[in-house]
């Protein structure tokens, strides 16, 4: 019995929370009435995933600096020539994430209570949650990379099923299933680069003194890289940018962010902990994770640092453009997650995991307060329907402005500072590497791009703080597109009970209802009740299990989180045994606290002179009326359109061909070959039993040839 | 071999119970079809039970055959009654009584001359065991055809509205590929004759000449001949692009419990073929035939994946997905790696598991609603919650998500041909795996438009009152979910006793002449790192557990050697590279 024993603990306890939930939510909400048995419902919700951080917490304090332990419960796959064992690791890096996703996904837990507390289906909600956290924690925990990859598809899953949550609107299951897809040509890369190293291992097992077959799991591949690394450097460049595909798709960089948005399809709880706060980190984490063998590919390092900067780019010139509130925290996510990526890409690994850290609060922050104004506007996320809310939901306001300055950057007094300083710092003074691009190297691009990027982001979330609590017009109340606006028909359960005739007098194993089982179904159901957006309305406040979550991410946000990590560089000495740290970094510092003044409060500046006033004439709910940059913004500018409906189109066009060419050309030759031979034996008949005589003459001219050709070859090679 | 008749057992009473269950059916009345069905599932309860009982006796610690009985039947030709199992047919036999039993379990939804329904059911059964314990060619190939009948019927009287022509087609086409496959054998024994004097269709006889290098040696286009006959058979049973085109008809046209069992066991004879006879019989000819074999492999993953996710009808969907899993099946063959064969043999178990399901479940839905068009469906996932959440778990196995069985075989099948591919083993390249992953991407894209089309958006208001499953039914479906839960948690339960087995074929492959295991020689053995050791010999049938190793003959070898100097350069040449760098047995002492 060690005292890393209790490990286990904090994966099963979601697990065991999700199929309590899929097994005997229903039952108790129905026993004990809608609303409490809602409450004790989502309570057991909650607590499963904050038993499992407190245990997280007391590991990560037990923990000493640079320990590492491996834990096995049993084997998984077992083969002679691969071992691959369910074992855990507890080390600092692994431990950091298992606080992120229980710590940030107990709160958005308890936050979700509130939030789906009118949903019908409710534990099945909960039950996709708990999975996701238990998914998530096999993924950051697991010890080798089979075992991420268990996480890694679970994580696929969960998101899946719950962006498709509200399943009766098809286009929530298109995104959905777009989300899966898309994740899963990452899935594909992480694959492939999983047998990479695997190969690699096994070929070098000798040199290595490996008897175990265990040559996925981490404890063995890390200390490994540096000792046999060096001549690979074409199969290490292979198996690192494979792997790298697959943290692109987990993580929506460029181009495979295209999921993402449309992931918002999903109850913005389910935005914020796994489109925001933790699933889309898992990338992030797989480079730390294996960073011992991106350090070796320079090459790839400085691959991951570009695409991280056109994605932070991208991400958040298409913010500008969005007037879903989800979808600007959306992109603005796609884009921050570039920032990490750079972090990674210029190898200070573990900026990136300080990042994903501070992130994780002021976005979860962001989200939910864009849920609770969500909520409180009658389910439209139209910013531009919004306005003055700070009079009504003053808390949101407070929590979310604190998130707003932290992902704007300002110095000091917010988190999200501190974690950027520690990725563009060290970015441009990379020194040169082998992808150099005029002059520059790629981890210097990456950097600069980061500081311009930053001061976007300072403005356009000024624009969505602007629309949404500022201005002193409540567009609600004179909103010209709120007549026939209903996007909120997803909800609507009534509907199907129409009442047409259904006797199904041939029904002899009871298939279906009778007229009187069903009349007794229909009347026990609950009618949900949504009033739409109108003149009308009054926001309220939201309740505190709530505003909750919100006070206690706010004070997350603040710069004292950063601060603490930063200072002395104690996040970087806790993750560095775990990560590797590139050396030869010359700060200019003054400089570029300068430039991130400038970047924060002129970003900040821009956008208040801009948007903090009114709806611009020219950005109001006319889309006609717009200026070309906001519109091409708007509209993602094609990116999205191009690769999801081109390959959709490319695919489908291949797809009919093929069908076809099944049907006429494959099978044609069978059948046509059947109907040559029935006219060759004369036998001209209509019914398709003419087919047998066709072909058992065929045969016989097979068999016969084929007898014939062995006879011979056997007079004329056979052996002695 | 020369061996004393054994009299019958465990194995005959397996393939017996079936075909004494069809006379006890077909004396009940037509009338009685309660008594009928009851019976029926007694009986394949029973037949369940024995497979279970063999498991229980089963030794995983030998690749040698086991239960083996042997009695003459037709002396003067070489043909007899010779019957046993090894790891890698032991699971096919238990597949097979399992979806057995559970087809029988649905059709008490059949109506249609229940008699001859069921009696076709358990003639079916004895056949398709009967195909996993021969060891003698003749017997084989008798079953192997005797199983088209009864198939063929179940499709020609209870099956679609097109069944008539698809029973046809299926028939012939699979027939007219066998009988190749018969000419092959005749080939084989006789040119087998000629070396040893007597006629046998013994394939441990046999197989011991190849082993030794008296049969092929210096005859590689005769061995090709002799190997593209059983090739043909078998790569139209799999099947293998392009010779797929009567598996969707007929899949899509037979009664539920047929699609069950013709997908679930039927195209693993196809496989079993592969692994049962081509490797050990053929190897200069398979390691020719390599890239060919993995070409189509790669290209019916493909094809299958993209065609499926065309189709109109959900269970030509569910059958095209058969072509490509199939696919993954070769793949891992073919790759003529320790972990691809394990992985590709294990795919066979959960294909049979998760497809099997699949067309259960598309058959409990076809009895409530009569359709299989997507087109008529939607929605019904608020309808029916339960068979919801079944079909996503079972959607899932298939699609290969981790944590289920479909992952564990996909994974060592891929993983075997990346790291064959990777050397350039056998003229691969790493466009094989390349573009068999992507086959896993599109699993995920018909898979999921599947789902989506059957269960979300909205209800089709004609099935706005229908119920969820019955309780039963819930059962039934749960036992495969259980399967698949644990194939993907434990897998070690079922690689475990095929490991040992699978190692000596590939080693029958692979390896040179005088250095390949033999079936005949209980004298040797395999070992944990793969090795070829002669140990003392054992009674047959016997206690396997524990050999007493007398010394090594070939040292073993499970990865491929990568040359750290210049690892993307292409594999050494043909003559060269043949036999060097594979893994395999590394030369030692020769036997013999």
């Amino acid at each position: 019995m060690s005292r890393f024993d209790s490990v286990w603990w904090i994966v099963f306890l979601p697990f065991i929370g999700s199929l309590f939930q899929a097994l005997a939510g229903k039952t108790i909400v129905d026993g004990l009435g809608v609303k409490l048995g809602r409450a004790v419902s989502g309570a057991l919700a909650v607590l499963p995933v904050a038993i499992a951080f407190v245990i997280g917490l007391s590991l990560t304090l037990s923990l000493k600096s640079g320990e590492v332990e491996v834990k096995t419960l049993f084997d998984w796959i077992k083969l002679q020539s691969v071992n691959i064992p369910f074992e855990f690791r507890i080390d600092s890096l692994s431990m950091t994430m298992v606080l992120i996703v229980t710590g940030i996904g107990s709160l958005i837990h308890m936050y979700a209570v509130g939030y789906m507390a009118e949903d019908k289906d409710f534990p099945r909600f909960f039950t996709y949650m708990n999975l996701f956290i238990a998914m998530m924690l096999i993924l950051v925990l697991g010890n080798n990379l089979a075992l991420t990859f268990v996480g890694w598809e679970g994580v696929g899953l969960c998101s899946y099923l719950l962006i498709g949550y509200w399943y009766k609107d098809l286009s929530n299951s298109k995104a959905a299933n777009k989300a899966f897809i898309v994740n899963r040509i990452g899935d594909w890369g992480f694959t492939l680069g999983m047998f990479g190293v695997l190969s690699l291992m096994a070929a070098n097992r000798d040199k290595l003194g490996i008897t175990d077959a265990r040559w996925l799991s981490y404890d063995v591949i890390l200390p490994a890289a540096d000792k046999i690394l060096g001549g690979y450097q074409g199969l290490v460049n292979l198996i690192t940018f494979m792997l790298f595909i697959g943290a692109m798709g987990k993580s929506a960089q460029f181009p495979l962010y295209i999921w993402l948005p449309d992931a918002m399809a999903g109850p913005t709880p389910v935005s914020a902990l796994i489109h925001a706060a933790t699933m889309v980190t898992s990338g992030v984490y797989l480079l730390n994770r294996m960073s011992a063998w991106f350090l070796h590919s320079p090459t790839v390092m400085g691959v991951v640092a570009l695409i991280g900067a056109v994605t932070a780019l991208v991400g958040a010139l298409i913010a500008f453009g969005q007037t879903d509130i989800k979808k600007v925290l959306a992109f603005s996510t796609v884009s921050q997650l570039g920032y990490m990526f750079i972090g990674c890409g210029v190898g200070v690994f573990y900026a990136g995991i300080f990042h994903v850290l501070t992130h994780a609060f002021f976005k979860a922050l962001l989200f939910l307060g864009a849920g609770a104004v969500i909520h409180a506007m009658a389910h439209d996320q139209d910013m531009r329907n919004y306005g003055n809310l700070r009079k009504y939901l003053p808390i949101t306001f407070v929590t979310m402005a604190i998130a707003w300055l932290a992902i704007a950057g300002v110095p000091f007094l917010f988190a999200g500072f501190w974690s950027k300083e520690a990725i563009l710092g060290p970015a441009v003074n990379t020194g040169p590497g082998p992808l150099m691009l005029g002059g520059y190297s790629a981890g210097q691009i990456a950097g600069w791009v980061g500081f311009a990027v930053a001061f976007l982001t300072a403005c356009y979330m000024t624009r969505l703080m602007g629309l949404t609590f500022f201005n002193k017009e409540e567009r609600w109340k004179l909103a010209p597109a709120l007549a026939g606006h209903d996007d909120h028909s997803a909800h609507e359960e009534h509907g199907s009970h129409d009442h047409t005739d259904h006797a199904h007098h041939d029904d002899p194993y009871g298939f279906f209802y009778t007229e009187e089982e069903w009349e007794a179904k229909v009347a026990g159901e609950e009618h949900e009740h949504h009033h739409a957006l109108g003149p009308d309305h009054t926001p309220h406040e939201v309740s505190w299990v709530m505003w909750v979550p919100l006070a206690i991410l706010a004070v997350g946000s603040l710069g004292t989180t950063g601060w603490f990590l930063d200072k002395n560089e104690t996040f970087l000495k806790w993750l560095q045994p775990g990560t590797e740290l590139a050396e030869g970094h010359m700060v200019a510092h003054s400089v570029l606290l300068t430039l991130s003044l400038v970047t924060s409060l002129g970003g900040i500046a821009l956008g208040w002179f801009l948007w903090a006033k009114k709806l611009p004439a020219k950005e109001g709910w006319d889309m006609a009326k717009w200026n070309s940059f906001m519109r091409s913004s708007n509209g993602q500018f094609g990116i999205d359109e191009t690769l999801a409906e081109g390959s959709i189109k490319l695919s489908g066009g291949l797809g009919a061909f093929l069908a076809w060419c099944d049907r006429w050309l494959v099978d044609g030759v069978v059948n046509l070959v059947g109907i040559l031979t029935k006219f060759i034996g004369g036998g001209v008949r209509k019914s398709q039993t003419g087919y047998v005589r066709a072909y058992a003459l065929l045969m016989q001219f097979g068999v016969v040839a084929f007898v014939g050709y062995l006879i011979y070859a056997f007079i004329q090679g056979a052996p002695k | 071999m020369t061996m004393e008749p054994t009299g019958f057992g465990l194995l005959s009473v397996l393939l017996a119970l079936p075909l004494m269950g069809a006379v006890a059916i077909a004396l009940i009345p037509e009338k009685y079809s309660k008594a009928i069905k009851g019976a029926a599932f007694v009986i394949s309860l029973a037949v369940f039970a024995v497979s279970l009982s063999i498991l229980g006796r089963f030794q995983a610690s030998t690749y040698h055959f086991q239960l083996v009985e042997y009695m003459p039947w037709i002396q003067q030709l070489g043909i007899d009654y010779r019957i046993g199992i090894d790891g890698i047919s032991l699971w096919l036999v238990l597949l097979t009584t399992f979806l057995n039993l559970i087809s029988v379990w649905f059709s008490f939804y059949v109506t249609k001359r229940v008699k001859t329904y069921f009696v076709m059911v358990m003639l079916l059964l004895t056949a398709m065991l009967g195909v996993f314990v021969s060891l003698d060619l003749i017997l084989f190939y008798t079953f192997f055809e005797a199983s088209l009948i009864p198939m063929a019927v179940l499709i020609w009287i209870w099956g679609g509205s097109n069944r008539n022509y698809a029973a046809i087609k299926f028939f012939i086409y699979t027939f007219a590929a066998s009988i190749f496959m018969l000419v092959g054998m005749i080939a084989l024994a006789g040119l087998n004759a000629k070396i040893t004097g007597t006629w046998t269709f013994d394939l441990t006889a046999i197989q011991a000449n190849v082993a030794n290098g008296k049969l092929w040696v210096g005859a590689l286009g005769m061995e090709s001949m002799v190997f593209w006959s059983f090739a043909l058979a078998f790569m139209v049973k799999c099947p293998m692009f392009p010779f797929h085109t009567w598996l969707p008809d007929a899949h899509t046209e037979a009664p539920t419990a047929g699609s069950v069992i013709l997908a679930g066991v039927l195209l693993k004879m196809g496989t079993y073929g592969f692994l049962r006879f081509c490797l050990p019989l053929f190897p200069d000819a398979v390691i020719e035939s390599v890239p060919i074999l993995m070409g189509l492999a790669v290209v019916g993953i493909i094809y299958g994946a993209i065609v499926a996710a065309m189709q109109p009808d959900v269970k030509r969907l569910v059958a095209y997905s058969s072509v490509a899993h199939m696919g993954f099946v070769m793949l891992g063959i073919f790759s003529l790696t320790h972990s691809g064969i394990v992985g590709g043999a294990y795919q066979q178990l959960n294909h049979g598991i998760s497809t099997g399901a699949l067309f259960l479940l598309v058959g409990l839905l076809y009895e409530r609603i009569h359709t299989r068009l997507f087109a008529d469906m939607g929605g019904l996932k608020a309808q029916m919650p339960v068979f919801a959440a079944l079909f996503l778990i079972i959607m899932l196995s298939s699609v290969g998500l981790p944590g289920l069985n479909g992952f564990v075989g996909e994974f060592l099948a891929m993983q075997g041909a990346w790291e064959a591919s990777l050397v350039a083993a056998n003229g691969l390249t790493l466009a094989v795996p390349i573009f068999a992953g992507i086959g896993v991407v599109l699993a995920a894209v018909y898979l999921l438009w599947m789902f989506q089309k059957v269960f979300y958006g909205k209800l089709n208001p004609k099935l706005a009152r229908l119920k969820d499953l019955k309780t039963w039914e819930v059962v039934m479906v749960g036992c495969l979910v259980l399967f698949a839960f644990w194939g993907g948690i434990q897998p070690g339960t079922f690689i475990g006793p095929m490991e040992r087995s699978l190692d000596a074929t590939r080693l029958m492959a692979i390896s040179e002449p005088g250095q390949r295991p033999l079936w005949s020689d209980t004298g040797l053995e395999v070992k944990d790192d793969g090795s070829l050791v002669q140990v003392l010999p054992r009674q047959i049938n016997g206690d396997m557990s524990h050999p007493v190793e007398l010394k090594v003959l070939a040292k073993g070898e499970y990865h491929f050697p990568i040359d750290p100097e210049a690892p993307e350069t292409p594999p050494p040449g043909p003559g060269a590279g043949r036999r060097g760098a594979r893994p395999g047995n590394a030369p030692g002492e020769v036997k013999q």
